[in-house]
């Protein structure tokens, strides 16, 4: 069969499984700059079910979409046959205000998420960049965390169920609807972070938190790093427990129009006698507090960092690090020499008491910088990832994408996760290319 | 290869003192601390990571079933081997490796003991925070197999998360590591999928688990109700009020008073029941929760709300919840703890169905049990010297489950699947769900040496067991 007639069959069998205004020609969303040969935007999970099928069949590959806020991550993939919609999964499968959870089809939104539950003074912990366009399916594939991942944990900790259809095409469920559950394997956990390459997530479960009653924004601003962690370790010695703990660097406070400092953002939550506490224990470091529409707007622009920078510095390295806690401080202190050796502008905001930073750099002013500065950086990066840490390179700009791997090195044993692929997507349909397989 | 010659193998690996296989030794290992039996034909006492990955390559070639043991204190026959099959004992595994209290963490062997590890950190003012009722006794290693939890859960989350990494020998003989210091990694979270996997993908030898800030300020709380009624509203009432306590315990009428006659934690000996609430963090937040909690409780009927005024007295009301097994033993030859989960606003129908059961099948059913996340704990009073007593007591066991599963819960919360509920894997999750399932145990465990006929159904099982499209309530339910 020739390449039209491969084509042309394509169209008509996606759209004879979700119809036809569901399958675009030439959509407009490309991936890496790949442009897919088309999107379907399925209406159910046994839809899904039917278009992984055929594409096991025909050797397609499929890229899972929610609201592609993430899709400017991962190495370049070599084609896109399928780009594959989650928007039209938006049933509600239960929803109890009295038991703390919810469970809706992966195409909702964050913000809608967040608004439902608001009503009824419930908190979903997810922060998402961009929001009103991040997907329920999308936050969990990517295993995206912000802030509030220092007081609430992160997905791992508040997804209790999903369901998905695998890469070859079952269609299968882990955990449930209560917020405890041991049976079975923990199949949230497969799923979470694995960038979509393992099954399609077409639903899931969450734990809600009662919505704080008043929450205040406490911001000290350090002349150096060194002085922003003493803080961070005098915070984690007390008895106090934010909500959030995030470090901006001064070129990060430019962009998030704080001072322009180092500055550590502690979020509280409590009546009045508990944030006089916070007051008391924190003390005259403290140089402003943040509260309301402004403070929800800060956190906001925290998630959306990444997004920001991009708009702000379009040839950036952005890259994300996970490592363990007395590790970030040493790290941050590294990537500062190699932003200074490559003539790179440094930013960096992070949960600095998860383990948890993103670093962005761009050329300085007038600074002579070549695909090479970039080249480098990203493995200077990479070779001073200390033990247990694991990286990403989330972007970089398109004609160094070939000579970065999107991937450092991992403290899983590789061979393992390649079990779980084997078993999952055998015939590599999900993604192929963009992750680890 | 004989069972003789693969105990000499043993032998050769871990040490002639390190292995038993006479019929009286091999006793000892035939049980948990659930109801099912079944002898091992060898135990073996590995001290090092490699010998548990050469006593794995010698059962492989063998062909002989192996599983991981701790302390023998799980609900689910989890520890239990197949018969004739190779007992890995990990009493010999028993050192805290690490304490890292820079990064919060601790580095394990499997044999550690749970509260063990809390009383080695406590002066450092760290804790460990999963705290099954048999922490005394219960090992690390095994509450990673069955992501065990404990009245503290509600607020703090069961094993899973707590635990960073962890050293795996997988049935291969290769070890591995999933995870390490760091709380999140990019890559599959393997840590994740094998914590909880019941010793069917690999056997852990090294784990890494966080250690946990103690609280400035926690207040205790026993609020004493009329009935079990009464008391389950609370719970969604506590809920519904925005609070999360750190622990949210029910007890009816009939447990307390079994618990006081053995321990006199102070328990109220007329009420119909009681809830234990802990509240922890800062203190002026402790003291604000622990207010509202009184009032809560009094708008739901409660007689009276006591708290306790020092740590011996909250030490006591603690000692009558984690003894409360002990205490059955003295009033009934045999007893069998269930685990089902519910939503939280179902509580109070769950147990008005766990009343209608005990009168069904005519057994005693005590109530002791996690409330605060709808963790029920059954305890089915039997003797089990008189076969239709225990043959009652699986049908009302597996009746609660049923209904828990009817209602949109589970049938573990933190016991694990083991042997015993395996049958029920079925009524709750679909035949493709644990196909998904049981391929990613084939992936690691081929051959099905690693703790077999556990946590899954038999195929013959899924066509006898009622599935969910033929069942009008789960049905009905969405499940």
């Amino acid at each position: 069969m020739s390449a039209t007639a491969t084509a042309s069959r394509l169209v008509s069998e996606l759209r004879a499984i979700c119809g036809v205004g569901h399958v675009a020609e030439a959509p407009t969303e490309n991936i890496l700059g790949v442009a897919p040969s088309l999107a379907a935007t399925p209406g159910s999970p046994d839809e899904i079910v039917a278009i992984l099928r055929f594409a096991n069949e025909h050797g397609l590959s499929v890229v899972p979409a929610g609201g592609c806020t993430q899709q400017y991550t991962g190495n370049l993939p070599p084609r896109v046959d399928v780009l594959l919609y989650t928007s039209r999964l938006t049933e509600v499968e239960h929803y109890d205000a009295g038991d703390l959870t919810i469970g809706v089809g992966a195409g909702w939104t964050i913000a809608q998420l967040s608004a439902k539950v608001a009503e009824d003074r419930l908190f979903f912990a997810g922060d998402a960049a961009l929001p009103g366009r991040s997907t329920v399916g999308g936050l969990l594939a990517t295993g995206f965390y912000g802030p509030h991942r220092h007081g609430y944990g992160g997905p791992r900790d508040y997804c209790i169920g999903v369901r998905f259809v695998t890469g070859d095409a079952r269609k299968a469920k882990g955990g449930g609807r209560v917020v405890k559950n041991v049976a079975g394997y923990d199949m949230m956990k497969v799923l979470i972070g694995s960038q979509g390459t393992l099954g399609i997530i077409t639903s899931a479960s969450f734990k809600l938190f009662p919505a704080p009653r008043q929450t205040r924004t406490f911001v000290s601003d350090f002349a150096s790093a060194e002085e922003a962690f003493a803080f961070r370790n005098r915070v984690l010695h007390s008895p106090l427990d934010p909500i959030c703990l995030e470090l901006v660097s001064p070129e990060a406070g430019a962009l998030l129009e704080t001072r322009g400092a180092w500055s550590i953002l502690l979020r509280a939550a409590g009546s009045d006698a508990v944030l006089a506490r916070y007051r008391a224990e924190l003390g005259a470091v403290v140089s402003r507090e943040i509260e309301g529409q402004n403070e929800n707007d800060l956190w906001q622009a925290v998630s959306d960092f990444s997004h920001t920078l991009l708009e702000m510095h379009p040839p950036s390295l952005l890259i994300s690090m996970t490592l363990p806690l007395a590790d970030v401080q040493p790290v941050l202190d590294g990537l500062a020499l190699v932003a200074h050796s490559n003539d790179f502008t440094l930013a960096a905001v992070g949960r600095v008491a998860v383990g948890h930073l993103l670093i962005a750099m761009w050329p300085a002013p007038n600074a002579d910088v070549t695909l090479v500065n970039f080249v480098n950086a990203a493995s200077g990066l990479r070779n001073r990832l200390p033990r247990d840490a694991s990286m990403a390179v989330l972007h970089c700009p398109p004609e160094s994408r070939h000579h970065v791997t999107a991937w450092g090195p991992m403290p899983t044993d590789l061979e393992s996760m390649r079990k779980v692929k084997m078993t999952l997507d055998p015939k590599d349909i999900l993604n192929p290319g963009r992750f680890l397989f | 290869m004989s069972l003789p010659q693969v105990a000499e193998h043993l032998r050769k690996i871990a040490g002639r003192d390190a292995v038993l296989d006479r019929p009286e030794d091999l006793m000892l290992y035939e049980y948990d601390a659930g109801i099912r039996k079944s002898t091992p034909g060898a135990v073996v006492f590995p001290q090092t990571t490699e010998q548990v990955s050469q006593i794995m390559r010698v059962a492989s070639s063998a062909q002989m079933p192996v599983v991981a043991r701790g302390a023998g204190t799980g609900l689910s026959g989890g520890a239990i081997s197949k018969e004739g099959g190779i007992v890995i004992a990990f009493s010999r595994m028993s050192r805290i490796l690490e304490v890292d209290v820079a990064n919060q963490r601790a580095v394990v062997q499997p044999g550690v003991v749970n509260l063990q590890l809390s009383e080695h950190v406590s002066h450092l003012g760290l804790y460990f925070a999963p705290d099954p009722s048999s922490q005394k006794a219960c090992t690390i290693g095994g509450n990673v197999a069955e992501n065990s939890g404990g009245p503290h859960t509600l607020m703090y989350g069961v094993t899973v998360n707590h635990v960073t990494g962890v050293e795996v020998v997988l049935p291969s003989g290769e070890i591995v590591h999933f995870g390490g210091k760091a709380a999140e990694s990019y890559g599959y979270d393997m840590t994740g999928f094998f914590v909880g996997s019941e010793g069917t993908v690999g056997i852990a030898t090294a784990i890494t688990v966080k250690l946990l800030r103690k609280p400035e300020k926690v207040a205790t709380l026993l609020a004493i109700f009329e009935s079990v009624d009464d008391a389950g509203q609370t719970v969604s009432a506590i809920t519904a009020a925005g609070i999360t306590p750190a622990a949210l315990e029910m007890l009816d009428g009939w447990t307390l008073r079994t618990i006081e006659a053995y321990c006199h934690a102070g328990y109220p000996l007329d009420a119909g029941a009681v809830l234990l609430i802990e509240l922890d963090g800062l203190r002026e937040a402790v003291e604000e929760q622990a207010e509202a909690v009184r009032e809560v409780c009094l708008q739901q009927k409660a007689r009276e709300v006591r708290r306790a005024k020092t740590e011996e007295e909250r030490a006591l009301l603690w000692k009558g919840r984690k003894t409360a097994f002990g205490a059955l033993g003295r009033v009934s030859p045999s007893y069998y703890t269930q685990d089902g989960v519910v939503p939280r606003s179902k509580i109070a129908a769950t147990l008005q169905h766990i009343g209608d059961v005990s009168k069904k099948y005519d057994l005693i059913i005590g109530n002791i049990f996690h409330a605060g996340d709808g963790n029920m704990h059954p305890l089915i009073l039997f003797d089990i010297r008189f076969a239709d007593q225990l043959e009652r007591a699986l049908a009302a066991s597996k009746d609660i489950l049923e209904y828990c599963i009817a209602v949109g819960g589970s049938i573990t919360g933190e016991h694990g699947v083991g042997m015993e509920k395996r049958d029920l894997m079925a009524v709750l999750f679909t035949e493709q769900d644990l196909d998904v399932m049981t391929s990613l145990r084939n992936a690691f465990n081929r051959e099905n040496l690693l703790n077999p006929e556990k946590l899954f159904p038999t195929p013959r099982m899924c066509r006898e067991i009622l599935g969910p499209a033929q069942n009008p309530v789960l049905a009905q339910e969405g499940m």
